[in-house]
């Protein structure tokens, strides 16, 4: 399982656009070089760098396009009318929004109304998780699919369904343990086991 | 926060300990010499050399008896470590009989609603307890097995809403005048309420207080530091 900081960093190397107001040359970084910096010119850095800049007031954050509340308004339409996850419009669309609207939320228009809508999206989807966490486990599943679940909403349920989950293969397999009659049992704890790694890892 | 690893029993987890440590009434199948309450000093004596061996012999002592011996057909309670090594394919000394809370008429209420049980109360290691019974010979383990499989899965639900809603303990669910419903979870369940819990506050704190919060130095770290303060204070 991850801290949600954690999960936060990760969501700090996805890019933004920023409106600096120096010029600097490209910079050489591991993950890729970025820049140039001209005055005025919009540039595409990472998150972390854009709120450092922001702080030191040497850059204007240009929010991203989802981050509007009529497109928030309709992510949230179709995700109540979906039985699934919807494709949300970024992979840390909550990280992101925190990140952002903590740094420069004076500078985002109805930045109160993006808040709400992103936490009503939030609220929906954590919902619908837990509650297709709880007819999995009920009707013994053997597998799910987890399209469009972010990496922080998947880190919500994270040590308790896993820890669950073994638990559970545990209780099924422990009596085959002590008996000699071994029999086909392992299938299903096999894909318990599948499923258990993908949510630790 | 720490890689968290789920309960699994090994050879010095107390819990797994305590788990063998419950009680199962047992027939004799056999006369046991010398074991009654009549020679109880006796045995004491001759035992004192091994602790081990002297409780072991403590609750054998049959305390209601006046009789020397064990007779055949007596019915004791002993822990589950001493069961086993009665019961087995090699030796049996005695008959394992299962205990009440995991007879027909428990599993009965156990499937008809195992949300409201108790558990806590019925048996503070139900599943571990329960894991171990169904590994004796005996014509309930297939159905004692399924029964822990089923009303875990039935229980769940219960947990994670506990572990996601921590501030609201005493609404609701509750039975017991103002007491905590989580008192009714057994130990392994309690393990992972708590670990649920745990997490879930970090993300509720997280969510509240917004991104960017000022990173502190590591536990170790700061540990590391202490200790170095200590150190540097004593020489």
């Amino acid at each position: 399982m991850m801290d949600p900081a954690e999960v936060e960093f990760i969501a700090e190397k996805q890019m933004v656009e920023i409106v600096p107001n120096f010029n600097f040359d490209r910079v050489y970084l591991i993950s890729g070089e970025i820049g140039p910096f001209r005055a005025g010119l919009p540039v595409k850095v990472p998150i972390w760098m854009a709120i450092n800049l922001r702080q030191r007031q040497k850059c204007r954050i240009l929010v991203p396009d989802w981050m509007d509340v009529e497109k928030l308004e309709q992510a949230k339409e179709d995700e109540s009318a979906s039985r699934y996850f919807t494709k949300m419009p970024s992979e840390h669309y909550m990280a992101e929004a925190q990140l952002i609207l903590s740094a420069c939320g004076e500078d985002v228009p109805r930045a109160d109304e993006i808040r709400t809508a992103l936490k009503d999206l939030w609220d929906m989807r954590m919902s619908k998780l837990r509650s297709s966490v709880d007819t999995f486990i009920k009707t013994g599943g053997t597998h799910a699919r987890l399209d469009h679940l972010t990496l922080m909403e998947m880190n919500s349920v994270r040590p308790l369904l896993p820890h669950a989950l073994d638990q559970l293969h545990r209780l099924s397999t422990v009596r085959f343990v002590f008996s000699p009659l071994v029999n086909s049992s392992s299938c299903f704890d096999m894909h318990i086991s599948i499923l258990y790694y993908c949510f630790w890892c | 926060m720490p890689l968290l690893r789920s309960y699994t029993p090994h050879y010095f987890s107390i819990d797994d300990i305590m788990a063998t440590q419950e009680r199962l009434p047992c027939k004799f199948e056999v006369d046991v010499l010398r074991l009654g309450e009549y020679c109880r000093n006796q045995a004491k004596i001759i035992m004192s050399n091994t602790t081990a061996l002297k409780v072991a012999k403590k609750s054998f002592l049959d305390p209601s008896s006046d009789d020397e011996d064990i007779k055949t057909g007596t019915t004791l309670e002993l822990p589950y470590w001493l069961a086993r090594a009665l019961c087995n394919r090699n030796r049996s000394i005695v008959s394992v009989n299962i205990p009440r809370i995991y007879k027909e008429a428990y599993r009965e209420i156990l499937k008809a609603e195992a949300s409201v049980v108790d558990l806590h109360r019925l048996c503070v290691y139900f599943y571990e307890f329960g894991s171990y019974l169904s590994g004796f010979n005996h014509r309930d383990s297939t159905e004692i097995g399924n029964l822990l499989v089923q009303c875990f899965k039935d229980r769940f639900r219960l947990i994670m809403d506990w572990a996601q809603n921590s501030s609201g303990d005493t609404s609701g669910s509750g039975r017991g005048a103002g007491s905590d419903p989580t008192a009714r979870l057994d130990n392994l369940e309690r393990g992972l309420l708590i670990t649920g819990r745990s997490s879930w506050e970090a993300l509720e704190a997280w969510l509240s207080q917004g991104g960017g919060r000022p990173i502190g130095p590591a536990n170790m770290v700061v540990n590391h530091q202490k200790r170095q303060l200590a150190n540097a204070s004593v020489s």
